[in-house]
């Protein structure tokens, strides 16, 4: 969510050029040097909050995405400044309080320039931008794919309205991918 | 008239809590509480699993350590099933949990604990966070995601997934370990060695900043607890459990860990869900003791990797040979992850590290079995009871923050007494009664899934309830 802060804790995994579930171990992941990475987070267990984990499965099958890297993540922690540092363009997928079940806003995200926010275990996404120009000197062109959210109830699945709305998310994240390639 | 103070919730810690400070009629402070106010319930939704889900099932419990309760639990499965596992398979859950040592030291210390100690307790909280130590001493914040990134790596690379992770079973791992990995986790050593080290130099070089947080942080006289290996050195996977007092004297050694419940009592009390720990010779509530990495130095003869040996000894000259301020887990945390880091290396340089035969395989042949193993906070228990069909039955965790709980309670009544000066709520008194809890690095997801993001609220309530003064960040 990225307008309800809350703690979470999960699980990554990882499969060819994108994550997979879990499995035999595989190596570290090209984090997208010089490239895309696009990161889904939230909570895959608390319904619509796991609209980030959906969109990064259908990406990765996606062939408009095969060079970007995509992680799945519960939520951001200062560990993605490394990998946000070294990309090109980073999106981060997630889901929202805010506006209409289903409904997606894309919002191009600058880095904060005073005092970061308080933290406790995971980051908002401008922090995690700070973070990686600070300690590594870059910040990448970043967007945040909000999908609002009709259900935060404990549950796996996504509620009817953002079932409806995945195809959407997958083609707005693809769009910008696209757009960065051109550019 | 009496006077409560209210912390509530504190912030920094993983999970949920608050803190009650009693003040008498004179306004002095009369006693102190440390609230767990959420329910766990772990041992009574897994009753009726089978008993080989129970490792996977107990990983659930943590984000942050889910690799502790893998161990423990998989070690009680074990003695289920009356099996000991491979040497390779013991060796490669070693190197496993170390990892998962490592990571949550460098999160405890650089990412929870270092913006008191670098930019101080009453600096402002909104730069007092890893976003201002990344500003003010980028080295630092660097070495801190480094570091943890890295022991996340050795989770994901040799168990699978860096969080809950599936790759330790019952009877050993679930896959051998390919040179490939190991030879990747071993380029990584030298720096994360490096990491660690310039931490301890600069807390080193920092340290007497904080002679009177050192001084009443929790500075008090209490016995400890923690595994050691054969040779007395520090084991974070097997061994006995020893148990040491304020002067070091030898309270009990060579005690096998399967038979703790010999030695050690579970209190309840009703302003908590978090169960209190207590040496049973000494009785409830004087049998007081700690775990975790001031634990594990106290009790150890030495940690058994060179460079960390050398900064132990440095320690000790610094501090005591038991040091008894909770201040000194921070330190004692920093030579915990180098000794973490330094193991990893022996162990993946080990012969048959690379051996195929990881895993013991068996039925059910027991009707009970405890696991115990070292956790970043502490030493963990995990007591099963199963029937013949292997259903489990019954199911008791001992974790670190329980075996730490009265200590908690005894370092936040030392604080508060120190700081809390008749009625008035202060900031400093506030950022220290919740900096003494966070030097325990206590993780109250062993007794919840915490959901939503801490905020700070300390009351003053007269004895009717009414609130005599707030206080909200």
């Amino acid at each position: 969510m990225t307008d309800a802060p809350r703690a979470r804790a999960g699980t990554p995994a990882r499969a060819g050029g994108v994550e997979a579930e879990a499995g035999a171990p595989r190596g570290d992941p090209p984090a997208g040097a010089g490239g895309v990475l696009v990161i889904g987070y939230g909570n895959s267990l608390r319904g619509d909050d796991g609209i980030g984990w959906h969109v990064a499965a259908r990406l990765a099958d996606d062939v408009r995405m095969r060079d970007a890297v995509v992680l799945r993540r519960h939520q951001l922690t200062p560990e993605l400044a490394l990998d946000v540092s070294a990309a090109s363009l980073v999106v981060l997928v997630d889901a929202s309080e805010v506006g209409e079940a289903g409904s997606i806003a894309v919002r191009r995200l600058d880095p904060p320039s005073g005092a970061g926010p308080a933290w406790t275990h995971h980051l908002e996404p401008a922090s995690l931008l700070a973070l990686a120009r600070n300690l590594y000197g870059a910040a990448p062109t970043a967007f945040v794919v909000s999908v609002g959210a009709a259900t935060l109830e404990v549950g796996d699945g996504l509620s009817p309205a953002l079932e409806r709305a995945l195809p959407g998310v997958v083609d707005a994240v693809a769009r910008i991918v696209a757009g960065h390639a051109r550019a | 008239m009496s006077r409560t103070i209210v912390i509530d919730p504190v912030t920094r810690i993983e999970g949920h809590s608050k803190i009650t400070i009693q003040l008498d009629d004179r306004g002095e402070v009369a006693d102190a509480q440390f609230h767990v106010t959420q329910f766990r319930g772990f041992e009574r939704i897994t009753q009726g699993r089978p008993v080989h889900e129970m490792p996977a099932l107990m990983a659930r419990i943590c984000g942050i350590c889910p690799v502790s309760h893998l161990v423990a639990s998989a070690k009680a499965v074990d003695d289920i099933m009356a099996v000991e596992p491979t040497p390779t398979g013991a060796d490669l859950r070693r190197i496993i949990n170390l990892g998962q040592i490592v990571q949550s030291n460098a999160l405890s210390f650089f990412h929870l604990s270092s913006p008191d100690l670098l930019f101080g307790f009453d600096a402002d909280p909104a730069v007092r966070n890893i976003i201002g130590v990344a500003r003010a001493n980028p080295a630092l914040a660097r070495d801190g995601i480094g570091l943890r990134k890295w022991g996340q790596q050795i989770i994901e690379w040799v168990a699978g997934k860096r969080i809950h992770p599936e790759g330790i079973v019952p009877g050993g791992v679930a896959w051998p370990l390919t040179a490939e990995v190991r030879d990747r986790i071993l380029a990584g050593v030298p720096e994360a060695i490096a990491a660690v080290e310039r931490a301890i130099a600069w807390y080193k070089s920092d340290m007497m900043r904080w002679e009177e947080e050192a001084a009443t942080f929790g500075n008090f006289r209490s016995a400890f607890m923690g595994l050691v290996d054969r040779h007395g050195n520090v084991d974070h996977y097997g061994g006995w459990i020893r148990v040491v007092d304020a002067d070091g004297k030898m309270l009990a050694d060579r005690v096998d860990p399967k038979t703790f419940n010999d030695y050690i009592g579970e209190a309840v009390e009703p302003w908590s869900y978090l169960k209190s720990t207590y040496w049973k010779a000494m009785g409830y509530p004087d049998g007081i003791y700690r775990v975790g990495p001031l634990a594990r130095l106290n009790v150890a003869e030495r940690t058994g990797t060179p460079r960390a040996d050398e900064e132990l000894e440095k320690f000790r000259w610094r501090v005591g040979r038991v040091a008894g301020s909770s201040f000194h887990y921070h330190y004692a945390r920093l030579i915990d992850t180098l000794h973490g880091i330094e193991k990893i290396e022996e162990l993946l340089r080990g012969p048959d590290i690379l051996d195929k035969h990881v895993r013991s395989f068996a039925g059910i042949n027991r009707n009970e079995g405890i696991g115990v193993s070292e956790a970043p906070r502490g030493t963990l228990m995990h007591h099963y009871k199963v029937d013949d069909d292997g259903i489990v039955q019954w199911v008791n965790l001992v974790i670190a923050t329980g075996h730490n709980n009265m200590a908690m309670n005894r370092a936040v009544l030392q604080v508060a007494r120190h700081h809390v000066k008749g009625e008035t709520i202060t900031e400093p008194m506030l950022n220290r009664v919740e900096a003494v809890i966070r030097c325990y690095d206590p993780c109250l997801s062993c007794s919840t899934h915490a959901l939503g993001q801490m905020a700070l609220r300390i009351q003053l309530l007269a004895p009717d309830g009414t609130i005599l003064s707030e206080l909200a960040r």
